[in-house]
């Protein structure tokens, strides 16, 4: 913020430096409570209908019209400084590089290969370029046992490298 | 937050006495108000990327596993979460209510209007207290400490559980935790706006306290928002 000087209250012809916010009717706030009860109702309403997958987004779009209700108004975002609603906004597009970035990460990987610690692709079974020579595998231990090593069977694809 | 606390000194050092509430750091009152709610904007922003990440957490466990997190949610209490849903939102109502009477500067209102806020806190505490107590008698508990595939109950209406399951109520305990744990702190800020108000430090040119107070409560709100549907709801 600027620096203080007597002179710079002088500098805002109509302002008087008191703080003047914008007072919504209590009718409207009302008003705005109505219609968050209302979009309750409708997602818990729609959460008994299947609709596959588009239920997580519409459970999300319903939530997200909600917050705006309530950031917009309740907490004045639409009569304050944009700043403020800058900041806002922006904390949710940080969320949204670290979910993009994590999910896609998530998707991406593969289960390490127990028995040569090469990346394998799951969905596809292809191998990620390096680890041992093939010849050098071995069975790892306990393998027979157990089911917790889906990398371990898929045959070898024959690259070297 | 802490302006007020030092609004004597500033009154002194100002020195023109056209506002005992402007600390001498300030130019004017809207300044320092806008300041306040500035620095209240930021901490939000930490406060929903902290929730963020648990955010992340919860999606990429339904990315993993997602039949396991569907019989999971199943076992959560729908009418209780959209109680809950419907008190926060119905204080979050009061809340702004409150901030409109320290706007138009009635005193016993704001008072009323926080006391009903509070009220609603402590509401959602007493529908989490039995919410709570059913997920411990029947065994779903974070980690280790999980028994609910033990319990299952084939005639039930809620899916059979294997225990993988700890880890949805890893996250429940965790997420539902973390924003009990802000409803609380909430309850904290809206009685300190309360006692401000009281001793008469809130008038319809300085209502900081009460706003600031009231910002912090919405954001509880705004996190129970997304929390509800994702928890309770979609699974």
């Amino acid at each position: 913020m600027s620096t203080a000087t007597h002179d710079s209250e002088h500098d805002h012809a109509h302002d008087d430096g008191a703080v003047h916010a914008h007072i919504s009717p209590v009718i409207f706030m009302i008003g705005i409570f109505a219609a968050l009860i209302f979009l309750t109702v409708v997602t818990v309403a729609i959460s008994y209908v299947d609709l596959g997958s588009a239920n997580t987004f519409v459970a999300m779009l319903v939530a997200t019209m909600k917050a705006s209700l309530v950031a917009a108004f309740f907490m004045h975002l639409r009569y304050d400084h944009p700043f403020n609603a800058i900041i806002f906004v922006l904390s949710f597009l940080f969320l949204g590089l670290l979910m993009i970035f994590s999910v896609e990460d998530i998707n991406s990987r593969g289960a390490i290969d127990r028995a040569n610690g090469v990346q394998v692709l799951e969905r596809t079974g292809a191998r990620a370029p390096g680890g041992l020579p093939e010849s050098s595998l071995t069975p790892p231990p306990g393998h027979a046992a157990g089911g917790h090593a889906p990398a371990a069977g898929h045959a070898p694809a024959g690259e070297h490298h | 937050m802490s302006t007020a606390s030092d609004t004597h000194e500033g009154e002194q050092g100002h020195g023109h006495g056209h506002d005992p509430f402007l600390a001498h750091h300030f130019d004017t009152p809207a300044q320092q108000f806008d300041t306040a709610k500035l620095g209240m904007w930021v901490f939000i922003c930490t406060e929903i990327l902290m929730f963020g990440g648990l955010f992340v957490a919860y999606g990429i466990l339904r990315n993993n596993s997602p039949e396991m997190v569907h019989a999971a949610h199943t076992h959560l209490n729908r009418i209780q979460g959209a109680t809950n849903t419907v008190v926060l939102l119905f204080s979050s109502l009061t809340a702004a209510l409150a901030v409109r009477s320290a706007q138009v500067g009635d005193r016993k209102a704001v008072n009323r209007w926080l006391g009903i806020t509070i009220a609603c806190a402590a509401i959602f505490f007493v529908v989490k207290f039995f919410e709570y107590s059913a997920k411990f008698q029947h065994g779903l508990l974070p980690g280790r400490y999980f028994t609910g595939h033990l319990h299952n109950d084939p005639t039930s209406m809620h899916l059979p559980l294997t225990f993988e399951a700890h880890r949805f109520f890893s996250l429940y305990f965790m997420m539902t935790g973390l924003h009990g744990i802000h409803v609380l702190i909430g309850m904290g800020v809206l009685a300190w706006a309360m006692r401000e108000n009281m001793r008469g430090r809130v008038t319809p040119g300085h209502f900081t306290a009460v706003e600031i107070g009231a910002l912090y409560w919405h954001l509880v709100d705004l996190v129970w928002i997304y929390l509800f549907p994702l928890l309770y709801l979609v699974g």
